[in-house]
């Protein structure tokens, strides 16, 4: 029997005869409906076979639930009509911006089309920042292959950007005692895979971790784990890819595609229609519609949703590296995200994810269940973890497709496209591999020289509270606002404020500061400097108060003066 | 550059830090007064509704209004004030602390023996207590709307609920409603109400607004700007009752779910920390467990009225300004499980002063009540009281003059029923 017989067989009894396989162009099409979203995403996984397919595409019509259309910019204009990029780069996130900045090591024109305020704003600003040694990882995986290249390229991009980064390791810990020969044995099987790894006994673990489980029983350490601050790499990126001459288009989402004889001919977006000649994907979420836009429908998202908290800097001393227990791996989903516990770069701990599959894009809700779960699972490793240490925490959505592996390669269908899509874990740590990568694609696409010219330095907002006094005060010297203490928690001056207002890449929102230079991340979350961050971007941008934003459209802070707002 | 030196510094200008500058000028005493913002006054200068002051001056002031009679008495040629000032460090010596601090003259470090901590208290926040939703623009707590609207004349709402019913909370319902914002209720997850009754008639009853008990609200939604919050009945652990979910369209949700004293400077130089009070043991003298550093006002315990914090701060700079350095020995002051916490915590047998303030909150609302404190068994004080209840801190004087109190004597404080 075939591959699509038995599966459609297997499919019948499954679900009742509501849904089956069909292929198309070398893709496997699973089409029909039903009524529960976990039955579509099983479906999917069941069938997935990237050996014999292109790729999985779910088409299943989810009965009795409206998926939630894509959330566009209200703004509408002409502003980018007619324009002629070389390159158009399918969104802002780490992906979109990493890719950007390389291409600028080539003489292209390079747009960047991001359809929210800011770059950084889904799954890029909403995870735990980690950067992986690969310790979950398979040979024949681009996941394995990018994440290998990209965890070695962290130091030097970092530094180049100016971006804190930190190798600190992570420790796995076991707490069987039986299988401990087993694990002593096991930095073998990593090293073989390119992971370096060492064992850790009981008692070295104790020295180096003091604060662990007592329950652990021993762990196996990887050195070359790292953290970073996710969004404040992105926003670097964009930075830099800015600086080098890339124009990055805010607000701004792709409407459709005019796609003829295999060829994007022209991008329709809300700012008008542009005629790149290269299309680059990397709408994360949204690359499967991209796909679709483009007549390059191979892959199909599927969302999962993870929550990450953030603790107060007290709860620091617990955990000063990344610590995730073996065990409270999900089993049932198999894949990675068991979660752990992250010492920030900015002094935090951090803790989570879960990983809940969901059919909503865009919906960054968090729950009590989801808070409880986590904590539950985390004090498994860290006891001590207290939740009223929480300072905050937040939701991301990663775009996993069936394959569970990136998808990084031109168009099967369309030749005028790259795909960087079906990036989640470990996308952060393999974004600067990816983009190198993707740039080498474009460039000998368009057969575009050598960018000179291009500077791979950025200067970063300067940080008084992290420099020695001397340098501290000199700034000062020069200019007063950096001895203004605004943000009293995590000791922000106004002079950073200004800059993260005065940035290539525009910043007017009140998060849009607290991303940039921490103002309001602290424990009291803005409670203070709230009120101050929004007088300040007012004075700046000289707009009413009730201009300023939180974030987005429509997320005004005040109305109005006193009785006339009514 | 030449570090300078001072007897007492004092790092807050609210009205415990204002109290305790003056009262450790008045005692002689080179004083430094730290204030990060730009004015003096602390939370006083927000609160432009009256009733501070009675206790004190017989009189009902608005905070601008009180904290006015202290500033007035500035400048004061003991008082170096420097204000827009930061402290970033605060460092101990054999005979004092270098303090690290941070303004638009620069980076400087002073020198001071000894130490008033009155950095006041923040507002517990919605993540605290565990607000889930959407992560929307529209929640604030009760200090920072009211900043918004009685600093910078802008309204950050025009129909609201209100979680908690906090004396902020409470007097942002009255604000609001005057401003012509409409204010859906007041919810509280406890029982009875968290603030003062004076505050529940003057605020809520007199202008028709809701107080919604064993209530909470459990979710937010909204994309840009908040546009309804869920509220759902609790039970008696306060937990959330499935199947009661009700859901109240308005544009923001204003939080007076508690205040923290500001203590991680205190906790950076290891102050031993109460966990009930959230601020640092101190003795009768509101002297910290590290010699030199004293601590009051609303960064000591949290106060209802602002006339004690003057009182506390009063205490503290007068005991600075006199600060010898001796070795002190104690003997705690143990309150039973009665009690939401007592101030102080330890009284210091070196440094007698006598009658001892003391400072507390009953843990539940309760009836006729009557306080006993024993040394050793005996019974050394007595105070009976009509009713007792948690936000109502309650004030007692002890005197211990002539007992024999030794660092093992049992000093306990109980709280019994009376019939």
């Amino acid at each position: 029997m075939s591959y699509i017989a038995a599966l459609n067989k297997r499919l019948n009894v499954l679900y009742d005869g509501k849904v089956f396989a069909a292929e198309e162009n070398g893709c496997l099409h699973l089409k029909g409906e039903l009524s529960d979203w976990q039955d579509i995403v099983r479906a999917g996984l069941i069938s997935v076979n990237p050996r014999k397919y292109i790729g999985l595409v779910n088409e299943i019509r989810l009965t009795g639930a409206q998926i939630p259309a894509v959330k566009l910019p209200k703004s509408a204009d002409n502003t980018l009509e007619g324009a002629r990029p070389d390159v158009l780069v399918i969104g802002g996130g780490i992906i979109g911006c990493s890719i950007a900045r390389e291409l600028k090591r080539y003489k292209m024109d390079v747009m960047i089309a991001e359809k929210e305020h800011d770059v950084a704003m889904h799954a890029s600003g909403r995870n735990d920042g980690m950067v992986h040694p690969g310790v979950d990882l398979r040979r024949g995986q681009l996941k394995k292959k990018y994440n290998d290249i990209g965890n070695r390229m962290f130091k030097t991009v970092c530094a180049e950007l100016g971006v804190p980064f930190r190798y600190v390791g992570q420790y796995l810990c076991f707490t069987s005692v039986w299988k401990k020969p087993l694990i002593a044995a096991a930095p073998l099987y990593w090293k073989a895979m390119n992971v370096p790894a060492e064992y850790v006994n009981r008692r070295n673990l104790k020295k180096r971790e003091p604060n662990l489980s007592p329950q652990i029983s021993c762990a196996v350490f990887f050195p070359m784990a790292g953290i970073v601050c996710p969004y404040g790499l992105t926003i670097a990126f964009a930075e830099n890819a800015v600086n080098n001459g890339a124009k990055l288009c805010l607000d701004t989402a792709v409407l459709a595609m005019e796609v003829e004889n295999g060829k994007i001919q022209s991008v329709l977006t809300n700012r008008g229609r542009v005629y790149p000649k290269l299309v680059i994907n990397a709408a994360g979420v949204f690359s499967e519609d991209i796909a679709k836009l483009a007549h390059d429908h191979f892959f199909s998202i599927h969302p999962r949703r993870g929550t990450n908290i953030i603790f107060d800097k007290k709860a620091a001393y617990q955990v000063r590296t990344i610590a995730s227990s073996m065990g409270t791996l999900d089993k049932k989903s198999g894949h990675s995200k068991g979660g752990g516990i992250v010492s920030t770069v900015d002094g935090n701990l951090l803790v989570g994810p879960d990983a809940i599959e969901t059919y909503e894009r865009e919906n960054f809700e968090t729950t009590a269940e989801s808070i409880r779960n986590i904590t539950d699972k985390q004090k498994r490793t860290s006891p001590h973890l207290d939740n009223r240490d929480i300072i905050t925490y937040f939701t991301g959505i990663r775009a996993a497709t069936y394959e569970e592996d990136f998808i990084i390669s031109f168009g099967k269908f369309t030749s005028n496209l790259i795909h960087a899509a079906g990036i989640q874990s470990p996308g952060v740590t393999a974004a600067p591999a990816i983009a190198s990568d993707i740039a080498k694609m474009a460039a000998d696409y368009l057969g575009a020289a050598k960018n000179e010219q291009f500077d791979p330095i950025r200067v970063p907002i300067p940080m008084p509270v992290s420099m020695p006094q001397e340098k501290r005060d000199a700034l000062i010297q020069k200019d007063e606002n950096y001895g203004v203490i605004v943000c009293r928690c995590e000791e922000v001056s106004r002079g950073e404020i200004l800059d993260a207002l005065r940035r290539p890449v525009p910043c007017d929102t009140v998060d849009g500061v607290k991303r940039r230079v921490r103002a309001g991340m602290g424990r009291c979350q803005g409670g203070f400097c709230g009120p101050l961050v929004t007088q300040i971007i007012a004075g700046e941008l000289d707009i009413p108060l009730e201009q300023v934003r939180k974030n987005k459209d429509d997320s005004n802070i005040v109305f109005g003066n006193n009785k006339e707002a009514l | 550059m030449t570090v300078l030196r001072y007897n007492v510094t004092v790092i807050g200008g609210g009205p415990a830090g204002l109290a305790a500058a003056l009262s450790a000028a008045k005692e002689g005493a080179e004083v430094l007064l730290i204030e990060r913002e730009a004015r003096l006054g602390g939370i006083l200068k927000q609160c432009i509704h009256d009733g501070f002051g009675l206790v004190r001056f017989g009189e009902k002031l608005s905070g601008p209004e009180y904290a006015h009679r202290f500033i007035e008495q500035l400048p004061n040629p003991n008082i170096t004030l420097s204000m827009l000032t930061f402290v970033t460090k605060i460092e101990k010596q054999s005979d004092g602390f270098v303090i690290t601090m941070v303004s638009k003259d620069g980076i400087r470090d002073i020198f001071t023996k000894s130490l008033v901590l009155a950095s006041g208290c923040r507002e517990r926040t919605s993540r605290q207590i565990g607000i889930h939703g959407r992560h929307c623009a529209g929640i604030f707590t009760a200090g920072t709307a009211q900043y918004y609207t009685n600093i910078l004349g802008k309204m950050p709402t025009k129909r609201c609920v209100i979680l908690g019913s906090g004396d902020i909370g409470l007097i942002m319902a009255r604000r609001l409603t005057l401003e012509g914002a409409e204010v859906v209720g007041v919810y509280e997850a406890k029982p009875t109400a968290s603030g003062l009754m004076r505050n529940v008639y003057q605020c809520l009853e007199d202008f028709n607004i809701p107080l919604y008990t064993s209530k909470t609200v459990t979710r937010v939604f909204g994309e840009g700007r908040l546009c309804a919050v869920e509220v759902s009945d609790v039970d008696a652990c306060m937990t959330p009752i499935p199947g009661t979910e009700k859901i109240i369209e308005c544009d923001a949700l204003i939080l007076s779910v508690g205040l923290i004293p500001e203590n991680e400077l205190a906790e950076s130089i290891g102050l031993p920390m109460d966990y009930r009070t959230k601020g640092p043991v101190t003795d009768q003298n509101s002297m910290t467990m590290v010699n030199g550093v004293f601590c009051c006002g609303n960064a000591l315990h949290v106060n209802d009225l602002v006339d004690y914090v003057s009182e506390s701060g009063e205490a503290a700079g007068r005991a600075a300004a006199g600060y010898l350095q001796k070795k002190r020995s104690f003997a705690e002051l143990k309150a039973d499980d009665s009690f939401l916490y007592i101030v102080p915590q330890m009284i210091s047998l070196t440094e007698r002063k006598e009658p001892v303030t003391v400072y507390f909150r009953s843990k539940t609302e309760r009836g006729k009540t009557r306080l006993t404190v024993t040394v050793d068994g005996s019974e050394i004080y007595k105070k009976s009281y009509s009713q007792l209840r948690p936000p109502e801190m309650e004030r007692i004087e002890i005197d211990f003059k002539g007992m024999q109190i030794r660092p093992d004597s049992r000093i306990c404080f109980a709280l019994a029923e009376v019939d």
